[in-house]
């Protein structure tokens, strides 16, 4: 396991990066949010207000890849079994298969007691459902259609989806799902790859569902951390989830089906589909980076160039994603946004009472919250992937702390896309400034 | 009980020029101003709109050797415009700031603009309403050159100016009218029944001299060039206070002493002044059009506005006349909720230019209760129907096609281009995207609310009810008429009960 709280003995002159103080302060081991009190408060705070929703996110995402799967009347695919609701969690509980939250491995309980009562009073859950009243899986959805939609980011598990094997598992679920429906099996020999498209869809269900089943107790420990007084800096927090990536970077991806009480493996554990590299980079790349102009009230105008050709291209990710929920960049933020609202702690709801408009645009601040808390993520990707892949950060050689410094360039060079006339369109310099809010 | 419309706030004005507390003076004047619009419901109660002539009247010799009555009445012009005094009054006072500074000073000022304009409304006396007339010429005067923006000198300068010289125009072809005339009583009745009698070159004099002078109150084309300072550079609720009521006393006095007294001349003019009004409606609209400041733009909306009122006296048929007394109306809410809206988008971002503002509709950063209603007043500047300003165009235009319909169908143009810089105006300014570095405005507090959510109130009523609007003037407008236009039908059958 490595960290990156050490500072660099040998020294570089200073870096002429547009962006040189982040520079400087991700070779120090530090995060791109500059290190307050105040930014860690933020970034710890809203970490644990998108912890008990993600609770609920990533137990519904493998309960739609794992059972509604391709229904296509799925009207209750958001009202998730007990089962699910019950489901141990891998990373939290007595049971952990690596016990990184001390708490219980169900879902949490301040997600159960929305559940039950939302934010109006008990009532069956269709009509909390239909009040809006509810955990919105829509963003979750979203999330997990940039990944798909942005294929081809590395990894072995995209391609996967292209093999004949996985075509040939996938027709053995869909056949079975479907049995004894004549007409879902007519449509099915009719148009195979829609059905297979749908099964693709489900599998990104499954892996967005495993890569969430990991952070949620991970935000869920750093936040109780944090309130113990062990995590005192924001390069605490960043290292925690540095470490916890390293910890549990192996952890298998798969996408089972369970049809009639059999379990169909479409992509199986023994192929050694690894959390890291095919879920956690490729979340990274489609969320925080790509993900797709926003349909708001302004649309970007794709004949004008405003839009890039190449996917790879696209600068939509919440690092971009502007604060106001008038169409412009980022997956739509206002159903987090209010997802996120039901569970700030207290700390958190005092902070934002002093600012702005106080409760008139909590939505709003608490957003900005979240873009600086994602910064910090960002920064221990980078963190991780110059551990795994370059030097330390203290290392005495010149060239190598060079190769570090390139890396690091190269990774804020993507918030720069002057060739799009979005110069300033990445938030990171707004976020080092504490008055964005 | 009209004399309770004028020395109420005159008397008022009195006391609240001598409070040694500063705070008092607000909560004296808003319990006055909305003491007035009861009592102007109780007017309304008594006034018959069966009658066309003048009630509710009251006389006491003054000093009748110069002809000067204290003889008041009203009709149902008066009557429209009295009850939109009282309104207005209440808005000004409510929207004006807490912390104005001068209070005493400037709430007596405001009490003593609508004491005086209620007298020149109900004055049946020609220099009983010169004296009125006048009355508010200095109290505006400092209502803009002390609380008004950056260039206010020269606005409330120039303001006097001009309304100085109307004024003088208006006493010397009042005068005149009374000497020439023989008489030594300047009531309306004695008058109109002598002017008659006068050669034509005197009538033609006395009636340009009088057309000027309101003209210039009014304002019309090209005598308006210090309504954009005024407007721009005077304070919110002065804005508000001079669009919404005070430039009425123009088109009034049109009315009053134009199609009233000069009957015969007023229908041989009535070619050239359908053509003038029509000139300050596309003057008015193309210009508001090339404006980057939206305060200036409403102000040249209202130039434009105005335009359709002179249609209509030109015209001078019952339903014209009844467009323009409502259009006057119209005109004075809808003109008061987009200053107020305007001050309040200026108090909130600090600017009022077009090219800066964004994004204002915005629902928790922007001002959306503002830019919702600013866009129900543009919408009712342009004459969108279900609101008050369609009733009044459409019976403006109902009734100048009979008898100008190339001159109708430009003004219908006029409402067009009036649409065009509404939404350039709501396009930029309420809508797009907030910038992400300045967007910390200030929350509109419900009491920055209130005076704009009361007028949209009266704009959708009146123009969902518009019987409410035309009921008083029709009668009136009835008897004013010079054109019997054969096709012109009732104004009651046009409209839905």
């Amino acid at each position: 396991m490595t960290t990156a709280t050490l500072e660099p003995r040998t020294k570089l002159p200073p870096s002429q990066h547009e962006f040189a103080e982040v520079v400087h302060r991700l070779e120090a081991g530090g995060a791109m949010v500059p290190d307050t009190p105040e930014n860690l408060m933020q970034i710890v705070g809203i970490w644990y207000a998108y912890a008990v929703p993600m609770d609920f996110y990533w137990r519904d995402l493998l309960y739609i890849g794992e059972q509604v799967f391709l229904n296509p009347l799925a009207f209750r695919k958001f009202f998730i079994s007990e089962e699910y609701l019950n489901r141990h969690n891998h990373y939290a509980g007595d049971d952990a298969d690596l016990r990184i939250w001390r708490g219980e491995a169900t879902a949490h309980p301040e997600l159960l007691k929305f559940i039950r009562q939302g934010e109006t009073r008990p009532l069956p859950r269709w009509l909390h459902h239909l009040w809006h009243d509810r955990i919105n899986m829509e963003f979750a959805e979203e999330c997990m259609r940039a990944m798909l939609w942005h294929r081809g980011m590395g990894g072995q598990f995209d391609p996967y989806l292209d093999s004949e094997e996985y075509k040939q598992n996938a027709d053995r679920a869909i056949r079975a799902y479907f049995q004894g429906n004549p007409l879902m099996l007519g449509l099915y020999r009719l148009f195979p790859e829609m059905f297979l498209e749908q099964c693709r869809q489900a599998s990104y269900y499954a892996n967005l569902g495993l890569f969430w089943e990991i952070m949620a107790p991970v935000f869920f420990e750093i936040h109780d951390q944090y309130l113990e007084g062990k995590i005192a800096t924001v390069k605490d927090a960043m290292n925690f989830i540095v470490n916890g990536i390293f910890a549990i970077a192996g952890r298998p991806i798969y996408h089972h089906v369970y049809i009639r009480g059999e379990c169909y493996e479409v992509i199986p554990k023994s192929k050694g589909f690894m959390w890291l590299y095919e879920a956690a980079l490729p979340y990274v790349e489609a969320v925080f980076y790509r993900t797709s102009p926003f349909r708001g009230t302004k649309s970007y105008n794709a004949q004008a160039g405003m839009v890039p050709d190449k996917q790879e291209d696209f600068h939509y990710g919440v690092l971009y994603a502007d604060k106001f929920p008038v169409g412009t960049a980022g997956i739509p933020p206002t159903l987090l946004a209010q997802d996120m609202f039901h569970f700030l702690p207290d700390y958190l709801l005092d902070y934002y009472r002093k600012h702005c408009r106080k409760e008139g645009d909590m939505l709003i601040q608490l957003a900005i919250s979240f873009q600086r808390s994602m910064y910090c993520v960002t920064s221990a990707v980078f963190q991780a992937l110059r551990a795994a892949l370059l030097y330390p950060l203290d290392d005495p050689n010149p060239r190598h702390l060079l190769a570090n410094r390139r890396f690091f360039e190269a990774q804020l060079d993507r918030f720069c896309r002057p060739e799009y006339g979005i110069r300033d369109a990445a938030r990171l310099s707004y976020i080092q400034t504490p008055d964005y809010r | 009980m009209l004399s309770v419309l004028i020395f109420g706030p005159l008397v008022a004005g009195l006391v609240v020029f001598l409070l040694r507390d500063g705070r008092q003076a607000k909560t004296l004047a808003l319990v006055l101003a909305g003491l007035m619009v009861v009592w102007m419901g109780v007017v309304l109660a008594r006034f018959d709109v069966a009658v066309p002539g003048i009630q509710l009247t009251e006389f006491m010799p003054w000093l009748p050797n110069l002809g000067l009555n204290y003889h008041l009445g009203c009709d149902g012009l008066s009557v429209s415009l009295l009850a939109l005094n009282a309104i207005i009054t209440w808005i000004v006072v409510y929207s004006t700031p807490v912390g104005v500074v001068r209070p005493q000073l400037y709430y007596g000022l405001v009490l003593w603009v609508s004491g005086g304009l209620a007298g020149a409304f109900a004055a049946q006396n020609a220099l009983l309403f010169a004296l009125f007339y006048d009355l508010e010429l200095i109290p505006i005067y400092f209502l803009i050159g002390i609380w008004g923006g950056a260039r206010k000198e020269y606005a409330a300068l120039k303001f006097l100016l001009y309304t100085a010289v109307s004024g003088i125009l208006l006493l010397g072809g009042i005068l005149a009218l009374g000497w020439l005339s023989g008489q030594a009583d300047f009531d309306y009745g004695h008058i109109r029944g002598t002017v008659a009698g006068l050669p034509l070159a005197v009538q033609w004099t006395l009636l340009l001299t009088l057309l000027l002078g309101f003209g210039i109150k009014t304002p019309l084309v090209p005598l308006h060039t210090w309504l954009p300072d005024a407007y721009v550079e005077a304070s919110p609720p002065i804005a508000i206070l001079l669009g919404g009521i005070l430039a009425k006393l123009g088109t009034y006095g049109l009315v009053r002493f134009g199609v009233q007294l000069f009957p015969d001349l007023w229908l041989q003019l009535s070619p050239g002044l359908a053509v003038w009004g029509t000139a300050g409606v596309l003057f008015g609209a193309l210009t508001a059009i090339a404006q980057k400041d939206i305060k200036r733009m409403v102000a040249y909306s209202s130039i434009g506005h105005m335009g359709y009122v002179m249609l209509g006296c030109a015209t001078a048929t019952p339903l014209s006349l009844v467009g323009a007394i409502s259009q006057m109306v119209s005109h004075g809410l809808i003109l008061a909720i987009l200053f107020h809206l305007v001050g309040v988008v200026e108090a909130k971002v600090g600017t009022r230019e077009l090219d800066v503002l964004n994004g204002l509709m915005n629902p928790l950063r922007g001002l959306p209760t503002v830019s919702s209603l600013l866009v129900l007043g543009g919408m009712a500047s342009a004459g969108i129907p279900g609101m008050v300003g369609f009733v009044a165009e459409f019976l403006v235009f109902q009734g100048s096609y009979q008898v100008f319909p190339l001159l109708t169908l430009l003004c219908v143009l006029g409402t067009g281009l009036t649409a065009v810089y509404f939404v350039i105006l709501l396009n930029r300014t309420c809508f797009g995207k907030l910038d992400n570095r300045t967007a910390y405005y200030p929350p509109v507090w419900a009491a920055e609310k209130i005076p704009a959510l009361v007028l949209a109130g009266l704009i959708l009523f009146l123009g969902i009810q518009p019987h409410w609007l035309v009921q008083w003037s029709e009668q009136t407008a009835q008897s004013l008429s010079l054109t019997t236009v054969a096709v012109a039908p009732q104004v009651s059958r046009l409209l839905p009960e």
